[in-house]
């Protein structure tokens, strides 16, 4: 394992548990999957092995949910994670892909320039004019990997995709086969192969998808954690996992920080302030957890190289109102509010209303 | 001789398959079923063809018809079932448990308890007189109380009750034997009972009540008896022999009680089943049990088509295809949670990923129309019922107009003797304050529309039965409540709302005596705000009441008597009125001008507008009635020229506190700023007020000043916003007789054909 890796794949971070699940799994498991369906909601979830391994959480939420998600992928049906930006579904996506296949590296990234050939195959000119079509001049995509090697193929942002391209998919999820018209040959997919897809609703400019290729999947719609507490303990542990992949000197910050920028990021989305007293505006940013996590480990970053290695709030102040004040002129206006109304009658928040204030815009 | 106790829980359908197993297992010359003895009549009814579930027996106090009980039964409840084999085979059946009447005096000494401590304590609070909904409300909580279950759920880790007992004994399709099945429910409920020992008083009279009531059909010498109960007081009712002294010490410390209670059947609907959550376990999905019950093993995918079937006529796309992926996702789920039987959550949960693209808001549809699946049951003429309640039933029949658990909406118009009865009916209903339709505004214009949106909930029927007392019809009953409610006030205000409400209800004979009340009242009332309050709405009348055929020329009379003591007492009822009351009277002002604009009498107009000229110029009265009347004044043009300009030039001198010219201000604009636009006097005075004010005082008065202006329409604020702009209009002597030398008249008159086709022809 190259230790130098910036972001390891899951099925290496969290190698160990998967190992572990696979020792105690006593359910059925389905063809080319690594464990049975209750292991990989176990893994998701968390919990403890009979033999008293601590399995650690990786979805807080629902956890109907993710039986939904692994039910949907024992199927012949896709699954397409959707939500807001930022509400783990790649993150899901990733770890589905390492539990049950062991390998969450097939992955294609949509975007508005994502072409046929990225989802299907592509040529390799200086071959194919060579030799002529033939299978040594196909590159193959991660889509074409995972169908011969029946593993799960993640699609990123699949909405981005162009929807006539978006409909390459529907042959590939309903017949389970690949036609090369230009070989005369077919690839057909293997037991074990499935799509898992995400998709924003947020964005704009996304490429609706098509009822035939909406039928091909299985939705499910992840949400905005429901309490904050949920949603404190959710940053809490990505922003150590991720400290421990950036190795990040600084302390893990104290709850409390982490509950003040949750809160700072729940009231600004739901519009309105924990107590239900004050109606506030919100910004035009998504405000969603991804977001909350990103300003705690930028606050981290700052605090480590610049400060005394404890994340204050004058080390969270920058981050924060970069993820907020993504609109110069509306969300300025947003803020400002927010920080003359909200925060500055807070008795203890005297220290983050002093270093927000600081940060000229 | 042999007793069998069956444990079920009420409404619970897997209980209901298996009752029915036993009871043709058994074949019983008694069967007994949990219920006050007092219903043990009215249970003949079940499997009486117009007898159609959801239906509940209402067993009230006769003396007081709100003090009531309900058992509802719904198609699929163990009790219903067993009464329908009872009945269908001939065998005697009886219902066992405390006695109503005993239960309906124990709930009014609590009550009557809570009212005399309360009282005590703070005397105005009268928390007991609680509205209709609340009873059912209260009925449940203190049903969800007592259900033991919960505590066996929270040791096995269920998440309640319900769904323990869903899981262990009520699925329908387990092919259990019915005979293991009820000795599984026995036994845990023994031991539910070992552990929880507490004293329950209520719990030990009804069990005694109960045994005492098996007891006495074994005396007669019934061979082969059969109960059916919660599945809780089974244990309690096996041993007879050993509770006999006992139970008749506990039943004689039972209340006394001298109470009528009187027993029938009332319609009830799904939705009110699915309220009882605490007491009929599982309830808040009774569609779901519905076609649990009615179908066979294939549940699922009958209720997946059922689902797909909703969607389509939602104008969603729903294909077989999608049936089949749900009913393979709902499978999966089953399985990976270890489930041998796939219940409503997995189907939802695969309906939601497949059919819905994970959108919760679809499954709303499905919630409403399948799992509850809003039905209302019926109930057949030959039940004896309370006279009022023939009545609204033969009404209701001759007028059409059936009972439907949905809003439903009727357009009635007036001038047709169906839709006519038809509204008569529903105004009398309102008036007896049964609140089964409501009034919503009418789409077209004209008074002989009326739009009605119905409907039926159970509390109608108790609100009817409450009202019986009043009379046999609802016309009668109507009569004497207004009689009642019109003895009772000395407020004018309200008889003319009672006079209001009665000619739409076409009780004509009641107009007299209140049209006669009012005079009376009138003469020694001084209340003026009372009067003024009831001037419009009888104006109303008398001006549109023919519509009805009704003789308005008396209202017009009582409405003249009215005016001309509003006319005397107005001014000094205007005088030194706080801001609260100054409002207050501000619209009553403009209420009442509308009124006399309505009546068209030049002797009481003249009358009317001398009176506001004489609040105009009096003083220590509030700036905004002196702004109200002045501008009423203006616009029905009693002042001249230069009367006009002397009263808003006295009005918005410098000299007066800026705060009464803001007043006066509000009252003189009364929402509108068109006058503004085309008054360039008053624009011109307000332009200098304005700019005579200092900076502080600006400030001070742009508040109130923001308030009247912030009224007017998006349309006038911008106008006056760009006039403002340009200042002070150059008035060159507002010439209005502009010279008529060079007007070419024959022109002008070539355009009126196009204008007359533009604004409609009848308009000119």
């Amino acid at each position: 394992m190259n230790n130098n890796i910036l972001s390891q794949h899951a099925e290496v971070v969290y190698a160990q548990e998967l190992e572990e699940l696979k020792k105690q799994d006593s359910g059925h498991i389905p063809a080319m999957w690594n464990m049975s369906p209750q292991s990989v909601v176990l893994y998701l979830m968390g919990g403890k092995l009979k033999n008293g391994f601590e399995i650690s959480p990786k979805y807080i939420g629902s956890r109907r949910l993710m039986e939904i998600a692994v039910a949907t992928l024992t199927t012949d049906r896709a699954l397409l994670l959707y939500g807001l930006p930022g509400t783990a579904k790649s993150w899901v996506s990733e770890h589905l892909a390492a539990a049950i296949s062991g390998n969450s590296s097939l992955l294609i990234q949509g975007t508005a320039g994502t072409g046929e050939e990225a989802i299907r195959y592509g040529w390799n000119y200086a071959k194919l004019l060579a030799e002529g079509p033939s299978e040594g001049a196909l590159v193959t995509t991660p889509l074409m990997k995972g169908m011969k090697d029946g593993k799960l193929v993640r699609i990123e942002e699949l909405t981005r995709i162009s929807a006539d391209v978006q409909d390459t998919l529907i042959t590939v999820l309903s017949e389970k086969t690949m036609p090369i018209p230009e070989l005369n040959m077919e690839v057909q997919a293997v037991r074990g192969f499935n799509v898992i897809a995400t998709a924003n609703n947020r964005d704009k400019g996304v490429n609706e998808l098509s009822a035939a290729l909406k039928r091909r999947f299985n939705t499910v719609i992840l949400p905005v954690p429901e309490t904050a507490a949920e949603e404190a303990d959710i940053v809490k542990r990505r922003v150590s996992s991720l400290s421990k992949n950036l190795e990040l000197p600084a302390e893990i910050p104290a709850l409390i920080e982490i509950q003040r920028v949750v809160k700072i990021f729940r009231e600004l989305r739901s519009g309105v302030t924990e107590d239900g007293k004050i109606k506030i505006k919100s910004p035009s940013s998504t405000m969603s957890t991804a977001e909350a996590i990103s300003v705690v480990n930028n606050g981290m970053a700052l605090s480590a190289h610049f400060g005394n290695g404890v994340m204050n709030a004058h080390d969270i102040a920058a981050g924060l109102v970069g993820a907020i004040v993504k609109d110069p002129v509306q969300d300025k206006v947003v803020w400002k509010e927010y920080l003359e109304t909200v925060v500055k009658p807070r008795e203890d928040w005297k220290d983050i209303y002093r270093a927000c204030k600081e940060i000229a815009l | 001789m042999t007793i069998t106790i069956l444990g079920i829980r009420h409404h619970g359908v897997g209980s209901a398959t298996h009752v029915l197993q036993r009871l043709q297992e058994i074949q019983p010359d008694m069967i007994m079923i949990e219920g006050p003895p007092e219903i043990t009549d009215v249970l003949k009814y079940v499997g009486h063809e117009g007898l159609v579930p959801p239906v509940s027996i209402m067993v009230y106090d006769q003396s007081e018809p709100k003090t009531s009980v309900f058992y509802p039964f719904s198609s699929f409840s163990p009790e219903w079932v067993a009464a329908e084999y009872a009945n269908k085979n001939g065998l005697a059946l009886r219902a066992l448990d405390m006695p109503a009447a005993v239960n309906l005096q124990m709930k009014s000494d609590v009550i009557t308890q809570v009212k005399v401590s309360s009282e005590q304590e703070e005397p105005d609070k009268n928390e007991s007189d609680s509205p209709d909904a609340d009873m059912f409300i209260q009925i449940a909580e203190a049903m969800e109380k007592r259900d033991p279950i919960y505590q066996l759920a929270r040791h096995s880790g269920f998440e309640n009750g319900e769904k323990w007992w869903d899981y262990h004994f009520e699925r329908v399709h387990n092919h259990a034997d019915a005979m293991t099945h009820f000795e599984a429910v026995h036994h845990s409920m023994s031991a539910l009972r070992e552990d929880n020992k507490e004293p329950n008083t209520d719990n030990d009279l009804r069990e005694a009540y109960m045994r005492t009531y098996i007891r006495q059909a074994r005396n007669e010498m019934y061979e082969n008896i059969v109960v059916i109960c919660g599945a809780w007081h089974g244990p309690a009712l096996t041993d007879l022999d050993k509770y006999d002294k006992q139970d008749a010490k506990t039943i004689k410390s039972a209340p006394k009680t001298k109470i009528k209670v009187v027993a029938t059947w009332i319609p009830w609907t799904n939705h009110r089943l699915s309220m009882y959550s605490g007491y009929g376990a599982g309830l808040s999905s009774p569609g779901w049990y519905q076609h649990l019950w009615e179908s066979a093993d294939d549940y699922d995918v009958t209720w997946l088509v059922k689902v797909a079937q909703t969607f389509r006529s939602k104008q969603m796309d729903i294909s077989s295809a999608h049936v089949i992926e749900t009913s393979r996702l709902a499978h999966t789920l089953a399985a990976l949670r270890n489930k041998s039987t796939i219940t409503l959550d997995e189907l939802n949960e695969a309906t939601l990923a497949v059919m819905c693209m994970g959108d919760e808001v679809k499954l709303q549809y499905i919630n409403q129309e399948l799992t509850v699946a809003d039905r209302i049951g019926s109930v057949p003429d030959d039940i004896p019922k309370v006279p009022i309640q023939e009545d609204f039933e033969k009404t209701i029949k001759t007028l059409r107009l059936p009972l439907l658990p949905h809003d439903k909406q009727y357009d009635l118009d007036l001038r047709k003797d169906g839709d006519l009865q038809r509204s008569i009916l529903l105004h009398r209903l309102e008036l007896l304050d049964i609140p089964w339709g409501k009034r919503t505004s009418v789409r077209t214009k004209g008074t002989f529309k009326e739009s009605w949106v119905l409907h039926w909930k159970p509390e109608i029927i108790v609100g009817l039965i409450d009202k019986s007392y009043l009379g046999n019809t609802i016309e009668q009953a109507a009569v004497s409540l207004v009689q009642e409610e019109s003895s009772k006030t000395t407020h004018i205000n309200v008889l003319s709302e009672l006079i209001v409400k009665v000619i739409p209800a076409e009780l004509f004979d009641l107009v007299q005596p209140l049209l006669d009340k009012i005079h009376g009242l009138s003469a020694i009332s001084a209340d003026i705000v009372d009067l003024m309050k009831a001037i419009p709405s009888l104006v109303e009348i008398g001006r549109y009441g023919n519509v009805r055929n009704t003789d308005t020329t008396l209202v017009i009379t009582v409405v003249r008597n009215l005016l001309t003591r509003v006319f005397i007492g107005l001014p000094n009822a205007c005088y030194g009125l706080d801001e609260t009351h100054s409002e207050q009277m501000f619209s009553l002002i403009s209420k009442v001008n509308e009124s006399i604009k309505l009546i068209e009498d030049s002797d009481q107009s003249v009358e009317w507008y001398k009176t506001l000229w004489f609040i105009a110029h009096k003083d220590g009265i509030h700036p905004l009635i002196i702004g109200c009347v002045s501008r009423l004044l203006l616009d029905a043009g009693q002042f001249t020229d230069e009367e006009a300009e002397t009263s808003m030039s006295l009005a918005l001198s410098t000299a007066n506190p800026p705060m009464d010219v803001a007043y006066w201000l509000e009252g003189f604009l009364s929402g509108s700023g068109m006058i503004l636009l085309y008054d360039a006097r008053l624009w011109n005075l307000l332009y200098k007020w304005v700019e005579s004010l200092d900076t502080e005082t600006f400030q001070e008065q742009l508040p109130f000043l923001r308030r009247s202006f912030s009224k007017f329409e998006y349309g006038e604020r911008r106008q006056i916003g760009e006039k403002a702009k340009k200042g002070i209009i150059d008035t060159p002597k507002q010439n209005t007789d502009i010279s008529t030398e060079n007007f070419d008249h024959q022109r002008a008159a070539s355009v009126f054909p196009i204008l007359r086709i533009l604004m409609g022809n009848k308009s000119m």
